[in-house]
């Protein structure tokens, strides 16, 4: 009965730890999306930085001057880090009007020659009026 | 159950030990699968203690007597509610405990770190599954096998020592454990962050709730630790420098520095290396307190644990957690540089700089108190013991810096301060401390480090009120808001910066009871049944207190007490009835012999009256029931402001718990992230925040 016991207890924990090997699941070890990246981190600490300032010197901890002068810096700190920010979401954007694109391209909405989008369903494209693509919309997508 | 138990004890062996190379190999190979398999072994690990805990639990509430832990800690007529609380009532049975806690915490990180911050996931495992194979190897290995066998089955056990058995004892070491194995956390993902080479700040980010979470418990046990002493231990103190006391200050001290220092390297982006050092030298001490508590190096007050073998494991693996720490720092150093400067000395970041090295010199002052018994019977084979005195020469002008500094702290600007907004800042304050101390003296106090106390304690209370004061008023004007919204949403919005001052003012009002010592009233009066003594309370009361005889019950096993003898004192105070006292002296029927005292407190907000039972003749009250007998010895001690020190608990925890909860930001935050928009609208510049 004990040796029974140990035996399940044994081959449950051997069998729960070796599944994810067995079966080779993946599971992620890079930073995801959700975190700050660099940009992001660097706009963060600027405008706490702000933060602080601007409390301090609301409660009287800091002079007019430097206050002024330390607005100026944190400020322009803060500015390049959303600009680099920007530039990463421009970039973003861009690589998400590629995808759109192609989507359409693959849906038959742009056409092949001339890469006008056409109404869905269009049997020849309105732009310059060679057939589209055999495919129509294809169920289920927008 | 406990068959069952002890398997689970030994399996948890080679799975903890999988875990810990599986998780080191998958980072290094990034493989996914080896990493998930390493992180159900940290469910399948805690699953597998708390089947061995269980099965000790089971030994002791089963009065399982062939086992050497079970009969040495507990006997048939012991309480049921002590019967579980065996778990952690000796060494063996609390270092099982501890590993307990240990995975409960570590399923707690994993579990909630499933999506989030991967790239540190399998050095984090690695690092905590590695440190529960050592604990299961202690375990196992160093002769404090919970599961030992006797070979022979006494009838009943040796019985829990009777000073366990109070309430205070129940909770304290858990407390301290729940504090001990939280910093495990911190620990790990500060090893994952130096071995995955991300070194901003992340790993701060992520465990700054453990580590808020790990000081809070160490706080807390603390504290209920000295009400324990001042309870149970019947000699009026609280707090003795006694090692296992120290112990469990040498952690709380660096951790109350690193939680200040990784502030500056959140704001500042400073102090990388130095924080690093900061949760390697903490973690470091909380293995240090549980060797030192458990292992029977230095004999203390405590002396509950009875084993010397495992020094030497424990030696070893705190070395080897310095030397790899070291090794690991030292090979990151070039990315561990500093982004910025101190830019003034006049500046809040250099204030929490001071704040860690004050804290760091307490550090090694408590340590060196407490290992020079041991040091000098190795190199000079004579041991020299230093007593309070000494930790009281030592840490009482330390104690005094750090009490001003929580009032230059937070007057002062981060980055930079001018020296003419700091003289507006300090002026109130600074007056009103200075006005204190002049009071004082007029009113006749002379003890210079009381008077100390109270005159920085006042300077501080005054800023920390200011502080609020500002803070809600300017946010009041700012944000066109009613004073009280404005309080709350002051606090709401930064709840780390008012919670942190909130535990200041703990901080204050605990140092200002150790303050009133000097005024501390000690009477021994030998007294006959009807005589009443009088005592006077420094702060002007008088004590009445008539002995009204003596009671006695001999052998009731129920209570497991071979005999009983209480005194019963009524008390007047200024001629008015204030209740009766008891205070006691037993025998116990097990342990055999063993013997206690019983005070008995009159507590009101402004000081405790404390009596104890010093002396009485035990045959004649006792054994021969004589009537003649009755006269007894008595110790009445007056203790003003002691309150403080557990009113000022309540207040800490507080102050902790506003740190810790879930702020709103952070919720809306995530729910930002979710729906695509700003992930951090606690970062736009408003004011109080």
């Amino acid at each position: 009965m004990t040796l029974l016991g140990a035996l399940i207890l044994v081959g449950v924990v051997v069998a729960f730890i070796l599944q994810p090997i067995i079966q080779g699941a993946r599971a992620s070890l890079q930073r995801e999306d959700d975190e700050l990246t660099e940009a992001e981190a660097a706009r963060r600490v600027a405008l706490l930085a702000l933060r602080d300032v601007e409390y301090d010197y609301h409660t009287g901890k800091l002079d007019q001057d430097d206050y002024r002068a330390m607005k100026r810096q944190l400020s322009a700190e803060a500015l390049a880090a959303m600009k680099a920010l920007e530039e990463d979401g421009a970039r973003a954007s861009i690589e998400a009007e590629i995808a759109a694109v192609r989507q359409g391209l693959r849906a038959g909405l742009v056409c092949g020659s001339c890469g006008q989008w056409n109404p869905r369903g269009s049997r020849f494209c309105g732009g310059c009026g060679s057939a589209m693509g055999e495919r129509q919309e294809p169920a289920g997508s927008v | 159950m406990n068959i069952l138990g002890e398997l689970a004890l030994w399996v948890a062996l080679p799975v903890a030990a999988w875990g810990m190379v599986l998780g080191f190999i998958g980072g290094r190979e990034q493989r996914g699968d080896l990493v998930l398999s390493a992180e159900r072994t940290v469910y399948a690990v805690f699953i597998l203690i708390l089947l061995a805990s269980l099965g000790v639990v089971d030994n002791f509430v089963n009065d399982r007597f062939e086992y050497w832990y079970t009969a040495n800690y507990s006997s048939r007529n012991l309480d049921i509610f002590y019967k579980i609380a065996g778990l952690w009532a000796g060494q063996r049975g609390s270092l099982l405990f501890w590993l307990l806690l240990l995975c409960l915490f570590s399923v707690l990180a994993v579990w909630s770190n499933k999506r989030k911050n991967r790239e540190f996931m399998p050095y984090a495992v690695g690092t905590l599954m590695g440190l529960q194979l050592f604990f299961v190897v202690v375990l196992l290995f160093a002769e404090v096998n919970p599961f030992e066998k006797l070979g022979f089955t006494p009838v009943d056990g040796a019985g829990l020592n009777p000073q366990l058995q109070n309430y205070w004892m129940t909770f304290h070491p858990p407390t301290l454990y729940l504090g001990f194995t939280a910093f495990a956390i911190p620990f790990a993902f500060a090893v994952a962050a130096l071995l995955s080479g991300r070194l901003d700040s992340r790993w701060i980010h992520v465990t700054r709730k453990w580590i808020l979470l790990s000081w809070f418990f160490l706080s807390v046990g603390i504290v209920l630790g000295m009400r324990w002493a001042y309870e149970e231990l019947g000699w009026g103190g609280y707090w003795f420098w006694d090692p296992v006391e120290n112990a469990s200050l040498l952690p709380w001290l660096t951790a109350t520095a690193f939680l200040h220092s990784i502030q500056i390297q959140e704001n500042r982006g400073m102090l990388k290396v130095w924080n690093m050092s900061l949760v390697i030298l903490t973690f470091v001490l909380t293995i240090f307190a549980t060797f030192l508590t458990r292992s029977g190096l230095i004999e203390s007050v405590h002396t509950f644990a009875e084993n010397t073998t495992i020094a030497f494991i424990f030696l070893t693996f705190m070395g080897s957690v310095v030397a790899g720490g070291a090794v690991l720092i030292l090979y990151r150093l070039p990315q561990l540089r500093s982004e910025t400067q101190i830019e003034s000395f006049l500046s809040r970041e250099a204030a929490f700089l001071f704040n860690n090295l004050i804290l760091l010199g307490a550090t090694f002052a408590v340590m060196w108190g407490t290992l020079l018994p041991l040091l000098s019977e190795g190199f000079f084979g004579e041991q020299i013991t230093v007593g309070p005195p000494f930790f009281n020469r030592v840490n009482i002008p330390i104690g005094l810096v750090l009490l001003a500094l929580m009032g230059i702290g937070p007057v002062i600007a981060w980055r930079r301060a001018s020296r003419r907004n700091l003289r507006k800042n300090f002026l109130v304050p600074v007056m009103v401390g200075g006005v204190t101390g002049v009071v004082l003296w007029a009113l006749g106090v002379r003890y210079g480090w009381a008077l100390a106390t109270f005159t920085i304690s006042a300077f501080v209370l005054t800023v920390i009120v200011t502080e609020f004061w500002k803070g809600t008023r300017a946010r009041a004007r700012i944000e066109g808001e009613g004073f009280i919204p404005a309080f709350y949403h002051l606090i709401s919005r930064n709840r780390r910066r008012w919670g942190g001052y909130i535990v200041h003012v703990a901080i204050v009002m605990i140092f200002t009871a150790f303050a009133a010592e000097p005024w501390y009233v000690e009477i021994q009066q030998t007294m006959e049944p009807g005589e009443t003594t009088e005592v006077a309370s420094p702060l002007g009361s008088t004590y009445s207190l008539t002995y009204e005889g003596m009671s006695t019950n001999v052998r009731d096993p129920d209570q497991n007490l071979a005999w009983q003898a209480v005194a019963l004192l009524r008390v007047e105070r200024d001629g008015r009835s204030a209740g009766t006292l008891r205070t006691e002296k037993r025998g116990y029927i097990r342990p055999e012999g063993q013997q206690s005292t019983e005070v008995g407190i009159l507590s009101r907000a402004s000081e405790d009256l404390y009596v104890i039972l010093a002396d009485v003749d035990l045959q004649g009250v006792v054994v021969d029931n004589d009537p003649a007998a009755q006269a007894a010895t008595f110790t009445f001690l007056v203790k003003p402001l002691v309150g403080g020190i557990w009113a000022g608990l309540f207040v800490l925890i507080l102050g902790s718990l506003i740190g810790l909860w879930p702020s709103a930001e952070r919720v809306r935050s995530a729910a930002t992230v979710r729906s695509g928009r700003d992930p951090f609208p606690d970062a736009a510049p408003a004011l109080g925040d």
